[in-house]
């Protein structure tokens, strides 16, 4: 029986159970695709998943996120009034992004939101697909390029249900905002529904790649909900993309200074893009994790 | 698409690699660093195989089609090789009944009457009757058997014929019935880039006088490597032989290759990459491994017995024996061939439970010495994938057993000859010409099911060039008598092995490893 359970170790080990498979480097430019089968998240849809969801972000995910960083959240105005279902379409620099976005959500569109997550990274092994989808009612995204795209987000939409996109298809590696895929402004055109840009700055600084857990100290983040953006007729999926693209650099210059002054800048088309600054890698990450000032510095009004 | 062999470099993301231990197998850690031939993954199987067949033989290579060489009143011999191949054996059909069926068949339309099968097995032991319908199928073997259907007998007095001389002197000398034939067809399964071709008709249907012309120490070690024709003086030999009999008897030969499906679905883990192993590979491997370790070794041996691989044919040629041989290998290599940047200080191999030669029988010392140094050393194209001087490590527990009635030359000569010497050219001067010679042996070949007298010195022989190149051979977990007699080292761990082979190749070896079966054939550049 020791040997049985020494071999089961040895294996345990080697075939790295409980945690995602790893190809030897070399052997990377002959791994076989992986086999097109999605991880079914419809049972986290239903009434009891919905239940446990609620009570899990409520109580959990909230609090967690809440006392680890300080969020600030802005523009949920721009929901009122509106109907879904809709894309939220953000940047993407850290792990924080999909809570944040959830949790400051208000309780009905929260209720009724689901995020796409990297089916290679969320939906690689039993447990961690099962806990995001019942935790972030989370569908797997395929990243891989020539991977057929799933109808999952397709049919969610028609269901109703609006979903979270992180159109980088990746998390920043810099912490500043890359090139937008399509992928989301195709989705919007062909469901018909409004997309949501979202701001978010910070989440690099607060947990950036490579981190399981916050940095301690609660780092400021900065959550910026922009007014709806509809699909006009015709329009394709790359001019749809574009203004997407613009409307959260504009969120992101917002909240860098102000309203105003990222209207009068949108209007003069010198709106700084939100790719940060030339030079370095070393430079860019420098900057970005330099953590957001802890309030808002406001001109004083009286001196 | 297939895709292609490869050579693996272990980094700290390799799982332990499956590593063949006889009659068992384990999970293996490597050093960072060492280098793992894997061979190319299954080639598609033919999808239609009987029509592939009747394609090959109504359009042969540098020949008519068989239904013009056949007619009436003609002497036809079918000959075909022996339980040596494939290994495993195959799923039934075996590809070699399939390819009788459709000769037969066009044999029975064209009105031949005088129609005989013979079993090339050369100095193998005589194959069962029910070893045969395996090969044959049962309705082959229901129409022919015992009569026009049996083993081939190299000592039979009256069943041979002397053909001739090449221009190097070498004897000609093989069945009477085959070479008083009007059409000899002769059918075979490639499984390594050693069979076939010439070597077919003179070795399978050859006599001791012919075969030890190319069976012998000289030859061995001039062919560099018997799994590379071209480079081997074997193949060199028994291609004069060859060319000399298709001037006195018309030779039709259907080749047939297969893929690398080796391993039934129960050890299909065996046929993959380990860290492509599945749940259920990773779960298979602990059962199967548990079960195995834990099993009587006469259980062990029988579940190992009863393994029918699952193979795919990938190819059938026939015609005219060169022609035919070119595609072959051509496929052979499709299938097998990686290519391998440089040679290691230390080879490593785990040896499986089966050789050509214990087919439902024993894997004496003497075969694994065969198998080792003979035929995985030899499954390279240019250079030996060990340098001159290096180490080969080979796991395999090396019992010291023998089956009596398959291998009682063996026996003898384990405990007579390599008592004395292990050189290979003192062993074929001073012993071999009276083991081959010998009334009981000879007996023995003829009237029972024993491998002949010189067989065990072809064994030993087949080494000769893996113990001419190399430094120093260990065997991992290798029963230590055994061992010590044949002059090799024992270890009992993997470890150790690498320790005792620093000694000779000094403190940071490189290592390779032939992850083998599937087969793999190492080009080494």
């Amino acid at each position: 029986m020791p040997a049985l359970l020494d071999e089961v170790r040895e294996v345990a080990r080697g075939w790295r159970w409980g945690r995602r498979p790893l190809v030897p480097r070399s052997a990377e430019p002959f791994a076989p695709p992986p086999e097109p089968r999605e991880f079914p998240t419809e049972w986290a849809r239903t009434p009891a998943g919905r239940v446990a969801r609620a009570a899990i972000q409520r109580f959990v995910l909230r609090p967690l996120v809440w006392s680890e960083t300080a969020p600030r959240v802005h523009g949920l105005d721009h929901l009122e009034g509106l109907r879904g279902p809709v894309v939220f379409v953000s940047n993407h620099s850290s792990h924080l992004d999909a809570p944040l976005v959830l949790c400051s959500l208000p309780e009905r569109w929260r209720r009724r939101t689901a995020v796409g997550a990297a089916a290679d990274y969320f939906f690689d092994v039993w447990w961690r697909a099962a806990g995001t989808a019942l935790v972030f009612n989370a569908f797997p995204v395929e990243r891989s390029v020539g991977r057929r795209l799933s109808d999952t987000p397709w049919r969610l939409l028609q269901e109703g249900w609006s979903i979270v996109v992180f159109p980088e298809g990746t998390r920043s590696r810099d912490g500043w905002v890359g090139r937008f895929r399509p992928g989301a402004a195709r989705l919007c055109i062909g469901a018909g529904v409004p997309a949501v840009p979202v701001a978010i700055r910070g989440s690099f600084a607060a947990m950036p790649r490579g981190r399981g857990w916050p940095m301690p100290g609660r780092y400021p983040v900065a959550v910026r909900y922009g007014p709806p953006l509809f699909p006009e007729s015709d329009e394709t999926a790359g001019s749809f993309m574009r203004r997407l693209s613009d409307a959260v650099a504009r969120l992101w210059d917002e909240d860098r200074g102000d309203w105003w002054s990222a209207q009068v800048r949108a209007a003069r088309g010198t709106t700084p893009p939100p790719a940060g600054p030339e030079g370095p890698r070393w430079l860019r990450v420098w900057e970005a994790t330099r953590p957001l000032p802890r309030r808002r510095t406001r001109p004083r009004v009286w001196s | 698409m297939t895709r292609p062999g490869f050579v693996l470099e272990v980094d700290e993301r390799t799982p332990p690699l499956l590593v063949h231990r006889g009659e068992g197998f384990g999970v293996q850690r490597f050093p960072l660093g060492t280098r793992v031939v894997y061979p190319p993954d299954s080639l598609p199987a033919l999808p239609d195989v009987r029509g592939s067949i009747r394609h090959a033989i109504m359009n042969p290579l540098g020949s008519e089609p068989l239904p013009e060489l056949l007619r009436p009143g003609m002497r036809l011999t079918i000959a075909f090789d022996d339980i040596s191949l494939p290994l495993p054996p195959m799923n039934p059909p075996d590809v070699r009944q399939l390819v009788l069926e459709e000769v037969l068949e066009l044999a029975a339309r064209r009105g031949v009457e005088d129609v005989e099968l013979l079993v090339a097995n050369s100095l193998h032991r005589r194959m069962t009757g029910k070893e045969i319908e395996a090969v044959v199928g049962e309705r082959v073997f229901r129409s022919f058997w015992p009569e026009s259907l049996r083993n081939f007998d190299a000592e039979d007095p009256g069943g041979l014929t002397y053909i001739g001389q090449t221009d190097k002197g070498e004897d000609v000398e093989i069945s009477r019935r085959a070479a008083e034939s009007d059409l000899l067809v002769y059918v075979n399964i490639n499984l390594v880039a050693m069979d076939g071709g010439h070597k077919s008709v003179p070795v399978g249907l050859g006599s001791y006088r012919s075969l030890r012309h190319h069976h012998n120490v000289n030859t061995m070690l001039h062919s560099r490597s018997y799994m590379d024709p071209p480079s081997s003086a074997l193949h060199g030999s028994a291609a004069r032989m060859g060319r000399l009999l298709a001037d006195h008897l018309r030779i039709f030969t259907i080749e047939t290759t297969l893929n690398n499906e080796t391993f039934p679905r129960e050890f299909g883990f065996l046929n993959r990459r380990e860290w492509e192993w599945s749940l259920r590979d990773q779960a298979g491997y602990l059962a199967a491994k548990k079960a195995n370790d834990a099993a009587p070794g006469r259980i062990r041996r029988e579940v190992f017995r009863r393994i029918r691989a699952p193979y795919g044919v990938t190819g059938v040629h026939a015609g005219e024996t060169e022609a035919v041989h070119e595609q072959t290998l051509a496929n052979v290599h499709r299938q097998q061939k990686v290519e391998v940047s440089g040679q290691s200080d230390i080879m490593v191999v785990g040896l499986p439970y089966i050789c050509p030669y214990n087919v439902n029988s024993i894997m004496n010392p003497i075969l694994v010495m065969c198998l080792g140094l003979g035929y995985f050393f030899n499954m390279y194209v240019g250079r030996p994938l060990v340098r001159p001087g290096g180490a080969l490590i080979l796991c395999h527990p090396v019992p010291w057993e023998f089956h009596t009635v398959h291998h009682p030359s063996y026996v003898d000569f384990f405990e007579e000859v390599l008592a004395e010497t292990t050189d290979p050219s003192q062993i074929e001067s001073k012993f071999e010409e009276q083991y081959a010679t010998d009334p009981w042996y000879v007996h023995l070949y003829r009237n029972s099911h024993a491998y002949h007298g010189v067989h065990p010195f072809y064994m030993w022989y087949w080494g000769a060039h893996a113990l001419d190149h190399l430094g120093d051979v260990i065997f991992v977990g290798g029963d230590r008598r055994a061992v010590r007699r044949m002059g090799f080292r024992a270890a009992s761990t993997f470890a150790d092995a690498l320790e005792m082979a620093r000694e000779r190749v000094g403190s940071s070896p490189t290592i390779t490893y032939l992850h083998s079966p599937p087969l793999a054939l190492a080009e080494v550049r």
